[in-house]
């Protein structure tokens, strides 16, 4: 009689994509799960709302990824205040910026979390916000009469993170957090993949579950380097030449209306590799081996 | 007193303290000067003057001050420097954090956020320390400045028990006399008791610090007013570069402080190590 057998869940960056359809809502975490980000700019995914930030977010809306954007924050990362393409999408009203804050964009996903249609918050009450942003609702409290933010629930069809380490059957354990808003987006989607550096054993994850920071996710992908050019706590830093590279050329597209590095760039680090690993072998050992943290 | 490092005739004798002052010295000396010990301090992205000002509070005076860096708290009065990050979550300053606040529990317990200072910047300020991080233009769908996004600054304004504005640049573009949006509620139409009515708990913006002065604001109207101008800046040059009409108090308009010798000695060699302030 045959021992039923637990099944794992280790899935290709390009499997982890295919759960995306045009149309969706993703989430992006902190720092970008960029394998599978890249997978998603190589299959052309389209009108995307993106829960996200910074310059990992930028990168879909340069690959016309993105309809709609959920995000507090769209710095330039290497330089600059505002990310390029987020910039000049937003500046020509090709995607809607959902406006919204850290605090307000917590409580919506908490909403979601927790299958609740809304919840309150008091942050950015007397700012623009609900002005720009019609679906946050100011309400009077029926408990204490006060006035406050009613933030809808931001559900998400499909949240990306990127981490230290799990298991194969979806335990993650982080190095030096999970930071920012990570574990929300895990708990307001509906599915979850988690890029690691490492796959490591069952019994490593047994050996201190404390340090477990998700359990069972739907999917982890095997990804060292993943995060590339972003960081990966405990194991690089963020590669400022490649991010250079990349709002250099977008800034190109955005402020000059030259494409042409942009679309050099998409086409050689996003659609021709075909694998993480393709696009590991055009960065380059040289360089990957140049972010070490000490 | 120079932003210039041309200005600085460098000979093979020179130390890192012969370099003049510059004026985003002047400015994190200041803010390390108000903040008390016990206080805790918090600082996001993008803000290397409170990064450096929170930094030389602490070791300065303030062995029992809490830093957090987007996330991660800490206390590292025992260390002889802690670098400024070159990025979010740089693992090399966060290593140092005793807990990580928003390990999925970001928000959860702001009762105690009346003993935080934090500091915001803006696109856009108005008299009332009102602050715009969302963007310039009539029309929210096609604005003809797109900013960052309002980060975590409406909750922040809304909770801390004070914050600081603190700009890169100070100017008649950023200093208008209405913000076409409001990310961060100062102290909105001006009314001392606005927040208060508005049931926000914070104790609002306190100061706003720019390359060229400080100011704070009046009691009645809470109004912007000149404090102090920094080394080398005068009156005019402030009013010329404000939108608006700012409150001139009588009489001599006081100087700015530069840190003293054990300030920038610690600022040089501690807090700023890497010379964030002095590029």
């Amino acid at each position: 009689m045959s021992h039923p057998q637990r099944r794992e869940r280790i899935v290709s960056e390009a499997e982890a994509a295919s759960w995306v359809s045009d149309g969706m809502t993703i989430a992006i975490g902190e720092p970008g799960p960029m394998a599978v980000i890249r997978q998603l700019v190589r299959r052309g995914v389209k009108d995307l709302t993106v829960v996200g930030s910074g310059v990992a977010l930028d990168l879909l809306i340069a690959a016309g990824c993105v309809r709609k954007t959920i995000a507090y924050y769209v710095g330039g990362g290497a330089g600059g205040a505002v990310a390029p393409s987020f910039r000049r999408a937003a500046e020509a009203g090709e995607i809607e910026v959902w406006e919204c804050e850290e605090g307000i964009v917590a409580a919506g996903l908490r909403a979601a979390a927790q299958g609740l249609p809304f919840l309150p918050w008091r942050g950015g009450l007397g700012t623009s916000l609900p002005d720009v942003n019609p679906d946050l609702k100011l309400m009077t409290d029926p408990i204490r009469g006060e006035t406050l933010i009613a933030v809808p629930a931001i559900e998400v069809d499909v949240a990306f993170l990127h981490a230290a380490h799990a298991d194969a059957y979806g335990n993650v354990q982080h190095i030096g957090g999970p930071g920012w808003l990570d574990l929300f987006l895990y708990r307001a989607a509906d599915r979850c993949a988690v890029q690691v550096e490492k796959i490591v054993a069952n019994e490593d994850v047994r050996a201190n579950p404390a340090a477990t920071t998700i359990a069972g996710v739907d999917g982890v992908i095997r990804a060292p380097w993943g995060a590339h050019p972003f960081y990966s706590r405990g194991w690089y830093v963020q590669d400022r030449a490649f991010t250079r590279l990349y709002v250099d050329a977008a800034t190109a597209a955005a402020q000059h209306g030259d494409r042409g590095p942009l679309e050099a760039f998409l086409t050689t680090y996003c659609i021709e590799p075909e694998t993480h690993a393709d696009y590991l072998e055009r960065v380059g050992v040289r360089q990957l081996l140049t972010l070490h943290e000490y | 007193m120079s932003n210039n490092a041309a200005d600085n005739t460098a000979d093979d004798s020179m130390t890192i303290l012969d370099h003049p002052v510059t004026r985003q010295e002047v400015m994190a000396a200041f803010l390390a000067n108000d903040i008390a010990d016990g206080e805790i301090l918090q600082v996001g992205a993008a803000m290397p003057v409170g990064e450096v000002a929170v930094r030389l509070a602490h070791f300065h005076h303030g062995p029992n001050m809490e830093l957090i860096f987007i996330g991660s708290r800490m206390n590292v009065a025992h260390l002889h420097t802690l670098p400024t990050p070159e990025f979010g979550w740089d693992r090399r300053t966060v290593r140092w954090a005793e807990s990580y606040w928003d390990t999925g529990h970001r928000f959860d317990r702001v009762k105690d956020w009346g003993n935080r200072v934090f500091f915001i910047g803006g696109v856009q300020v108005d008299p009332h320390g009102n602050t715009n991080l969302i963007g310039v233009g009539d029309d929210h769908r096609h604005l003809r400045f797109r900013g960052p996004g309002s980060v975590g600054t409406s909750t922040l304004s809304t909770l801390v028990g004070r914050y600081y504005i603190v700009l890169n640049s100070h100017s008649a573009r950023t200093f208008v006399p209405r913000c076409d949006y409001v990310s961060a509620f100062g102290w909105g139409d001006g009314h001392p008791e606005a927040r208060r009515r508005l049931g926000l708990p914070g104790g609002g913006p306190k100061y706003c610090v720019t390359p060229l002065c400080v100011m704070d604001f009046t009691d009645d109207t809470k109004h912007l007013r000149l404090k102090s101008v920094h080394p080398g800046v005068s009156v005019d040059e402030v009013v010329a570069n404000t939108g608006f009409e700012l409150v001139i108090p009588s009489g001599e308009i006081p100087t700015t402080p530069v840190p003293d010798p054990e300030q920038l000695h610690i600022l040089r060699t501690r807090a700023d190590e890497r010379g964030a302030l002095r590029r």
